[in-house]
């Protein structure tokens, strides 16, 4: 029982006594962050990013997985209490979940989202400690050729899985991957694009981008939308579901979960994807689909188990291929990079400690999210009517010094502010900045592989169709870009889309 | 004939611009060939794309259609941003105190309903919870205070 050995050496570095601190405290910050209305997991990364510059590797790992279990959390008791879904992954939660508040089921809505999502946690995890070795195994045949045929691959699926057009998300790659082209080439040692600036010669922090964009950009067209709703927070009591209630969540919290696992794994898959096709499921396997939207258990347990197995799964591209399939997974490859560690088969194969170890502090997270949830609620729902004005200047001074943190480098601030008035005018644009931060990230790797590949064919570029599994992930690709211009999925994508109100 | 300004052509507009400089500023790199690739191959690829991407955006928004870009909130654009840029250029010269001061500041004035006692305390609250933070908290290496 390989996986046994491999999950207790993951215990014994996950129940030290400073990465379980952290674990908590990643819950909990992640939680507090999450729960405000508005902010999703990547601003709440975001912003928590500089609670982990100092920390050790694995520990800040293991810190901004907790962050990432309690924003998603956060979002949904949002979702859930007030109908303010803060990210794209609870709105389906906020559409039965509300209505049971409504209806005096606040506490059970709470404790089936909890509860489901613990469920779907335990599952997934036990699928990345099963399935990762044999997935790095095979990753580590990928050559160059294969590696930019992923990266390739999983940029197209991430672009027919965002919101809003298509055209504009192509777009936003290419600016991400332009941006990742700022520094000094490390092939040839010529800066590029830094405008005679020395400090620009390692390349723009992600964590800049991502700050400037998701905490001072998002803050700034929050301001201007001003007037937002006040809404008015239901009490919350009999926390505790009831026999038969447990019954009524537990086949729709499993069936969330499988459908959430297997799509989380797939490139471009994610919490999103995964709580929409849910809902979708319970809908039609449901014996009255029409108490769906009118306080169905189904629907909160459902969606919630997906998000969570798929939020869990996709930790298994990250970590096996080096591959993120979402926005927060490439700022978990960042957060990676920025402790020099670079994600990927070699990854399980040299620091097994630092694998593991994350692979149990996920299962620790999920466990710590139930304890603190359940009996915290009534906090949370407190926080929830914190006034904005209060908050947001915390946000911004919070980012402020973050940026300011990771170099020392008051330069970096100002590139901040810029990238602020970026991710404002993206909002604006009603351009997603999410693939933007992706093509950031995979910009770099794409070049390196591509020229590597070409380097080792002599200029050949028949090098991506001889390779077996090169071929095969772009056969793929040009499936998903058939799949792309069919006009009946394009509509039906937007359909799903339109009513999430996103 | 008479353009509307929508989201569509303002995004086009914008990525031609970028693809266009990118190309133009990047022609001082090395080309190379495929096989060995200079500075410049892999940027000029993405330009390109960029470009076609840009200008593919600004036809369809010619051709009609799309949603016009509403009014700018200027107050909290210029003031956040600016607050944010003056704690950039006054961290090292004044210290986080000082700066963090000036943020909150600024931040505050870009919101309608500003009340000068509450702001006041807000600024000095934050900025001190700051500091006990990162400075004392996480033992970042930033100037509490220098004037």
């Amino acid at each position: 029982m390989e996986v046994l050995g491999n999950l207790g050496l993951g215990f014994s570095v996950a129940l030290a006594q400073a990465n379980l601190l952290y674990c908590f405290l990643g819950v909990l910050l992640g939680t507090i962050i999450g729960v405000l209305p508005g902010l999703g997991p990547v601003a709440t990364i975001s912003i928590l990013l500089p609670f982990t510059f100092g920390l050790q590797p694995q520990t800040a790992l293991i810190m901004l997985a907790g962050i990432y279990y309690g924003a998603q959390y956060g979002g949904s008791t949002t979702a859930i209490l007030v109908n303010l879904p803060g990210e794209s992954s609870s709105v389906v939660t906020a559409i039965d979940g509300h209505q049971m508040a409504r209806r005096g089921k606040a506490g059970l809505a709470l404790a089936t989202a909890a509860l489901s999502s613990f469920l779907a946690g335990t599952f997934a995890t036990l699928v990345l400690a099963a399935a990762a070795p044999s997935l790095a195994e095979v990753a580590l045949q990928f050559g160059p050729a294969d590696y930019f045929s992923l990266m390739v691959f999983g940029l197209v699926a991430a672009v027919i899985l965002a919101h809003g057009s298509v055209v504009n998300a192509i777009g936003m790659i290419l600016v991400g991957m332009l941006l990742g082209t700022i520094g000094i080439d490390v092939n040839t040692s010529v800066p590029r694009f830094t405008f005679g600036i020395p400090q620009l010669g390692d390349g723009i922090d992600f964590a800049v981008i991502a700050m400037g964009i998701f905490g001072i950009g998002e803050t700034v067209a929050n301001l201007e939308r001003s007037g937002a709703a006040r809404s008015y927070v239901q009490a919350v009591k009999n926390l505790w579901p009831a026999p038969q209630e447990l019954r009524a969540m537990l086949a729709p919290a499993w069936r969330g979960t499988l459908l959430g696992s297997a799509l989380g794994i797939l490139p471009g898959g994610g919490p999103v994807l995964a709580s929409f096709s849910a809902y979708a499921l319970e809908k039609k396997v449901a014996k009255k689909p029409e108490r769906f939207g009118q306080g169905a258990i189904e629907g909160v347990a459902g969606p919630e188990a997906a998000n969570n197995g798929a939020a869990q799964a996709s930790f298994i591209p990250l970590l096996t291929l080096g591959l993120p399939s979402n926005a927060v997974m490439a700022l978990m490859i960042g957060a990676l990079m920025m402790h020099g560690l670079h994600p990927g088969p070699q990854l399980m194969r040299d620091k097994p400690e630092l694998f593991w170890g994350l692979v149990a502090s996920m299962w620790l997270g999920n466990l710590m999210l139930v304890v603190l949830n359940l009996p915290l609620v009534g906090f949370w729902a407190k926080l929830l009517t914190m006034p904005y004005r209060l908050l947001y200047p915390a946000i911004l001074l919070i980012c402020a010094i973050g940026v300011y943190s990771i170099n020392n480098s008051a330069l970096d601030v100002l590139v901040a502010s810029i990238f602020g008035f970026v991710g404002y005018l993206l909002y604006r644009l009603h351009c997603e900045p999410a693939p933007l931060l992706l093509g950031f990230i995979l910009g770099p790797l794409i070049e390196e592989n591509l020229r590597r590949a070409l380097v080792i064919s002599h200029g050949n570029p028949s090098v991506f169709i001889e390779r077996p599994i090169s071929c095969t992930l772009l056969i793929l690709t040009a499936v998903l870009v058939v799949f792309l211009a069919a006009p009946m999925i394009r509509s039906g994508r937007e359909r799903v889309f339109r009513e999430s109100g996103t | 004939m008479k353009v509307r300004i929508t989201t569509d052509l303002l995004t086009g507009v914008l990525f031609v611009a970028l693809g266009a400089f990118a190309i133009i500023y990047g022609s001082r790199y090395a080309l190379g060939t495929a096989s060995r690739m200079g500075a410049g191959y892999f940027p000029l690829l993405i330009s390109c794309g960029l470009l076609l991407i840009g200008a593919f955006l600004v036809a369809r928004a010619l051709l009609g259609g799309g949603e016009a870009l509403g009014a700018i909130g200027w107050r909290p654009l210029i003031l956040v941003l600016a607050g944010v840029l003056a704690f950039g250029l006054l961290i090292d010269r004044l210290g986080l105190l000082a700066a963090g001061v000036l943020l909150v500041l600024a931040a505050r004035a870009a919101d309608r309903g500003f009340g000068l006692f509450e702001t006041a305390l807000l600024a000095v609250g934050l900025s001190l919870a700051a500091a006990a933070i990162f400075i004392y908290g996480l033992g970042l290496p930033i100037k509490l205070l220098r004037l």
